[in-house]
């Protein structure tokens, strides 16, 4: 590079150089439109299939240029986290920057390579346009778009850190160990705060708001966030079947916020004392005098049991065993849910008033009519409690058992012969839970693990969740997809000797009702000296006694109730799993809403009177 | 290097009560001063430590302490280091002291503050308006004007009515979340 | 002011007469005013005025998330926006504890460079027409705009690129990227020689240029005069080398000065940068290639994001001079003041109103643009 002399050089003449100018070609651009580069920020396209109406373009739009706008056409779909709303662009507004395209969470926006539009007074309407993938004028086509380097959501999860095989696979402790204060506000911190989670969870969570506390560091604000529609958070923040990170926006491209963690860790962070100040802040100050009978101790009955009891009326919860939460207490395993949080959960509902009658079984101990006669209403809140058979020759014999029961057997610490070696039958979540319970046992009995799981399902279609599975091979279990139970086997002197499977060809006929169809060529042999039938739950009903059950009506074996969970009989209703299932969250969303429907029928008397 | 600056600074401040030197990282320099220790330690900064450069006023409003914060950036161009020296004055009266004799560049950013924080300083030479001429309301930097909610009282907004938005609205959707429905 | 608030008044007979430059005036780039006292063609005194572009960024940034305000800061200067998308940043990652990837460092000083050298060709093209030169105003403006399709092929903008984001930048250079900026380099180093015949030794500006506007060091200093400007008085001054930041102390550049300290050495130091650009620009695009990695670190969700509470000053070297900007965080998701120091807030004030004064009528538009200052930068 040569500096030159500027003003040595200057010559009067230099100037007239430049005339050379003259004879050069002129620099012509055409008039027609071009597309602008590649990379453009032009006007919005939006994929409408991809689009799911979170509004999170919204919410970052930095120059409020972005309304929701709804669509009639389309079906709204809370549990797949799908809503009818899409975003419509203020031009007056906008200033193309591109974070609405960086920060959709599902990538169905972007910009086009278009430059130009303009308009008289008159047409200023043409400003305010609701793109879909054809954009504004419908040209050019995509310049900016998401790429996966700039992405502005944090598509991975923070991993919470848990036991390793080695360190659980003989003993019931608990496998994962909760966030650390720092690991749950980064985990909060990925939220677009959208609601599908709250749109698709049974009991309507306000998890957006709660994980907003938690992000701002206020676990105590979270918590009276979760109480606010959930009374068994140690619970569900442990093992809730999470519907909301099914429909978690974050959750199209990535892994959806831990919703679930971050429940355990408000619960984690603020201690018992101040959660039951906290649950008991919006309790009535006055008692209506009204009394409330509730049959089970479980999540459906104890939810109800929350409400009413909040709502100023007196509750007695009768529980035919020695501990409250039902399921959640004798069939789901400490190593996922330790009774000790459950029993926290507990008592802050005992806490505000409610009272459990131990050791109590309706039906045998008190009966119905009594209830009847004491309470102004009266809930069954009974749950599943009695394992459905295979009914396959010999599982009859004593060796062969339901694992709902021999799960309860194993929480309440009974003694039994542990088994050398077990089949289990089933492929759901309740079969990995006695496999993986048993296989515990036997580590810690035997230090080897001889246990094999049969589903009928193939393993495409399994029912239980893929870490359960992926954990229970991890602990030893030998998981079997697609074999059919036939027969258990017995020896001459009626030692069982194991189960005889074939292959599942088919589970389904044609008009999709349950007719499993075999290959019988492919036949298998499983040892086993106990077989355990982990294929469904059913009621106990003959607590109602048969004048009670002559009187209600039914619906293929179970007990009819209206929408507000009552049944035809004005002061009986009834919740959770021995009507709707399957799960807590259900259970504990059903609670809240026999409470409510008792509570409206209870004020309704009361004006009456 | 930044050791060096920080004992140097030490030292020259060690005559002003109350001056605190922080490091912050390299080339950046923190003191905090007291309101009237403040101009005795920029004449020293300048004249002693070589900072000559005022590279700027800030103004920040700590409305919930009632104060101003005041904070004077000078450069040295022989150490290539920035000072930022930090004072506190009550947001009432709001009155404190030009440092025009010592940096001419104070008198932009002395008449800017005051434009805009309604901070008066004594001796500047000149506290007129410059940005906001015809501005009769209060200083809108105040952390107590809401300029947003200025605009909303002061401008109508003008909707739009697209033929595509009256279809929607006749067959039962339409506007759904407006922008400002989600701004807090 | 607004013209329906004038009134004209009637001044008793006087020797003096007032005349407003602007605010729509071809000497300085957008609207501005300079209110000028006169006794025949010699400036007596001489006043800004300012606010025609106010549009209270400042105020708007501490309601804005710390995301948001990237789509704000490059409306500060219009004719070189990447300074303020540039101390914005670095002023967050400076509180947010954010490692800036290499890769993405090197990119930002291409952009700087590039957005530097389309500034001075805007400003070469203003300074020749108030001189009379109306056809460097329209080559500068045209070869500008080949730096503007750079700009638009990589940040998806031709002016407000809104490109650079706390912890880096938005997107990777588009494949054959830095051919087409070498073509455009060779390209402008080609025209020099024409700007030169045409412009930078045309007699008719350096006889005007000469002497005209002209500052010492000594007040260069005390008026705060920084770049260019100060540059123009022989000083070797730079933020790039004296407060580097990105990777500027790895690059190789000459600081371009001149003695004089008048409108002709202003202009001339400018013009001796578009080189020193090109050559730092050759440097990113032959390192670039090497430097793999990511353009990004990683930040949290722009939706919740709390910068750490704290307070930097990060300070660059922009085409018209030391840009700053004081950010304070109180660990909210939104700044809590943003203070935005623009080199033009002295260049277009007090430094202007202390040359033109003394001087002459025709000189005027002249100096204002040889200080190339920056209205809304002053008006933020
Ligand atoms: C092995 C297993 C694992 C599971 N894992 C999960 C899981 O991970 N996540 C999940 O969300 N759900 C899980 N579930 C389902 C969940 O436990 C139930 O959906 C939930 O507990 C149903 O609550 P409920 O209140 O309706 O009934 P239950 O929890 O069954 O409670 C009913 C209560 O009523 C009592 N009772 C019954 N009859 C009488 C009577 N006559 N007199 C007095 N008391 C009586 C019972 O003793 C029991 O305490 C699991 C279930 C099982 C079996
Ligand atoms: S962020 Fe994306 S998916 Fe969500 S509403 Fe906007 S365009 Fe649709
Ligand atoms: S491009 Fe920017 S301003 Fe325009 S709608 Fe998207 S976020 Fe809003």
């Amino acid at each position: 590079m040569t500096d030159i002399d500027y003003k040595a050089k200057g010559s009067i003449l230099n100037p007239l150089k430049n005339l050379q100018f003259l004879g050069r070609r002129p620099v012509t651009q055409p008039l027609e439109p071009r597309p602008a580069s590649a990379n453009y920020r032009g006007f919005h396209l939006n994929d409408w299939e991809k689009c799911i109406g979170c509004s999170t373009c919204q919410k970052v739009c930095d120059n409020a240029a972005i309304t929701m706008v709804r669509i009639p056409d389309i079906k709204e779909d809370p549990v797949n986290g799908i809503r009818n709303l899409r975003p419509a662009i203020d031009y007056g507004r906008c200033c193309w920057c591109g974070l609405c395209v960086d920060i959709c969470p599902t990538g169905s926006l972007s910009l086009s390579r278009e430059y130009v539009h303009t308009c008289t007074q008159d047409e200023i309407d043409s400003y305010f346009v609701l793109p879909d993938s054809s954009g504004m004028h419908g040209t050019y086509g995509h310049g900016w778009r998401k790429t996966a380097d700039a992405d502005l959501v944090d598509l991975s999860r923070h991993p919470m850190a848990h036991l390793e095989p080695p360190q659980r696979s003989d003993n019931f402790d608990e496998i994962m160990l909760g966030f650390t204060r720092q690991e749950a506000i980064l985990e909060a911190s990925r939220c677009v705060q959208c609601g599908m989670c709250h749109d698709a969870c049974p009991t309507h969570m306000d998890a957006p708001e709660y994980i907003r506390a938690i992000w701002q560091d206020d676990p105590e604000e979270a918590v009276r966030q979760i109480y606010r529609t959930n009374p068994f958070p140690e619970v569900c923040g442990r093992v809730c079947t999470h519907r909301c990170e099914t429909a978690c926006s974050i959750g199209r491209r990535g892994e959806p916020v831990a919703i679930r963690w971050l429940k355990r860790y408000a619960m984690d962070a603020v201690a018992p004392e101040r959660v039951k100040e906290i649950a008991a802040e919006s309790k009535s100050d006055y008692m209506t005098g009204k009394r409330i009978a509730i049959i089970g101790a479980g999540p459906a009955g104890l939810t109800a049991a929350f409400d009413l009891i909040k709502q100023g009326h007196q509750v007695d919860v009768y529980e035919g065993l020695s501990e409250a939460g039902g399921m959640t207490r004798w069939g789901i395993p400490e190593y996922r849910l330790p009774a000790a949080a459950l029993a926290r959960d507990v008592d802050v509902i005992t806490s505000l008033g409610v009272r459990i009658h131990y050791n109590r079984w309706i039906g045998r101990d008190i009966d119905m009519a009594t209830l009847q006669l004491e309470y102004d209403a009266v809930l069954l809140a009974i749950g599943l409690g009695l394992g459905r058979s295979t009914r396959i020759p010999g599982s009859d014999h004593p060796q062969v058992r339901k694992a709902v029961e021999l799960l309860r057997e194993i929480s309440q610490g009974s003694v039994f012969a542990v088994p050398r070696s077990a089949v289990v039958i089933g492929g759901g979540n309740v079969a990995m839970d006695i496999a993986r319970s048993l296989a515990r046992l036997q580590k810690r009995e035997y230090g080897t693990v001889r246990i094999t799981a049969c589903a009928l399902e193939d393993r495409a279609h399994f029912l239980a969740d893929e870490i359960e599975i992926i954990e229970a091979i991890e602990e030893g279990i030998e998981v079997l997809d697609a074999r059919g139970p036939q027969r258990c086997e017995q020896h001459a002197d009626g030692r069982l000797l194991g189960l005889k499977t074939w292959k599942v060809d088919s589970i389904f006929d044609e008009q999709q009702r349950f007719a499993p169809r075999y290959d019988n060529s492919d036949e298998r042999f499983h040892e086993g000296e106990m077989i355990i039938e982990a294929i469904g739950q059913m009621s106990d009903v003959s607590v109602l006694g048969p004048e009670l059950t002559e009187l209600l009506e039914w619906n293929r074996g179970r007990l009819k109730v209206d929408a507000a969970g009552r049944t035809n009989l004005p002061w009986l209703w009834a919740a959770g799993d021995c009507v709707n299932g399957p799960d807590v969250v259900h259970a504990v969303a059903d609670g809240h809403r026999v409470a409510a429907s008792i509570d409206a029928y209870l004020n309704i008397r009361e004006d009456v009177a | 290097m930044s050791q060096e600056l920080t004992r140097m600074l030490d030292t020259l401040t060690k005559d002003i009560a109350g001056a605190k030197v922080t490091l912050k990282r390299a080339r950046r320099m923190r003191i905090d001063v007291d309101a009237d220790a403040l101009p005795a330690l920029l004449e020293l900064l300048q004249g002693r430590g070589s900072y000559v450069h005022l590279s700027a006023i800030s103004c920040v409003d700590w409305i919930d302490d009632n104060q101003f914060e005041l904070v004077y950036h000078v450069w040295s161009y022989e150490s290539n280091s920035l000072v930022s020296a930090h004072t506190r004055i009550p947001r009432d009266p709001g009155v404190y002291l030009s440092i025009y004799d010592l940096y001419k560049p104070a008198a932009f950013f002395e008449r800017d503050i005051h434009e805009m924080f309604g901070l008066y300083f004594e001796g500047s030479p000149s506290m007129e308006k410059f940005i906001l001429t015809e501005w009769e309301g209060p200083p809108p930097m105040r952390k107590d004007f809401d300029a947003e909610a200025w605009v909303r009282d002061t401008f109508t907004e003008r909707d739009y009515n697209p033929e595509w938005l009256k279809e929607l609205t006749d067959a039962g959707g339409g506007i759904a979340i407006r922008p400002q429905d989600i701004r807090k | 002011m607004r013209p329906e608030n004038y009134q004209a008044i009637n001044h008793p007979p006087s020797h003096e007469y007032e005349l407003n430059f602007g605010p729509n005036h071809p000497g300085i780039e957008g609207n501005y005013a300079l209110k000028v006292k006169l006794q025949g063609d010699q400036v007596v005194e001489a006043h800004a005025d300012g606010g025609y572009l106010h549009r209270g960024f400042e105020k708007l940034m501490e309601g804005r998330l710390w995301i948001q305000n990237i789509a704000l800061v490059p409306r500060i200067c219009v004719p070189d926006p990447v300074p303020m998308e540039m101390a914005y940043s670095l002023a967050v990652e400076e509180l947010g504890g954010l490692e800036v990837p290499i890769r993405a460092q090197w990119i930002r000083v291409m952009q700087l460079e590039l957005s530097r050298i389309a500034a001075h060709l805007f400003t070469f093209g203003g300074h020749a027409a108030t001189t009379g030169m109306y056809t460097t105003m329209y080559w500068g403006v045209a070869d500008r705009d080949l730096f503007l399709d750079l700009f638009e092929e990589l940040t998806g903008g031709r002016v407000y690129h809104i490109y650079n984001i706390p912890g880096g930048v938005r997107r990777d250079i588009p494949d054959g990227y830095l051919d087409r900026v070498t073509s455009t380099l060779d390209y402008l180093e080609s025209r020099l020689p024409d700007y030169d015949n045409l412009f930078f030794t045309n007699q008719v500006f350096v006889k005007r240029a000469t002497g005209t506007g002209t500052m010492t060091q000594q007040q260069a200093l005390e008026w705060g005069v920084t770049g260019p400007n100060l540059r123009a008085t022989g000083l070797k001054l730079d933020v790039r080398r004296d407060d580097p930041y990105l990777v500027y102390d790895e690059i190789d550049f000459d600081i371009a000065t001149e003695e004089a300290g008048d409108a002709w050495a202003r202009t001339l130091v400018r013009r001796k940068e578009l080189q020193q650009s090109i050559r730092i620009v050759r440097q990113v695009i032959e390192r670039l290639p090497s430097i793999g990695g990511p353009i990004r670190c990683p930040i949290p969700n722009p939706l919740a994001w709390n910068v750490p509470a704290g307070e930097a000053y990060a300070r660059i070297d922009s085409s018209k001079g030391e840009v700053a900007y004081y950010v304070v965080s109180t660990g909210g998701d939104k700044p809590y003041r943003v203070h935005v120091r623009g080199p033009s807030s002295m260049h277009a004030v007090q430094v202007l109103e202390n040359l033109v004064t003394g001087g002459r009528l025709e000189d005027v538009a002249q100096i204002m643009f040889s200080l190339d200052a920056c209205p809304p930068e002053v008006d933020r």
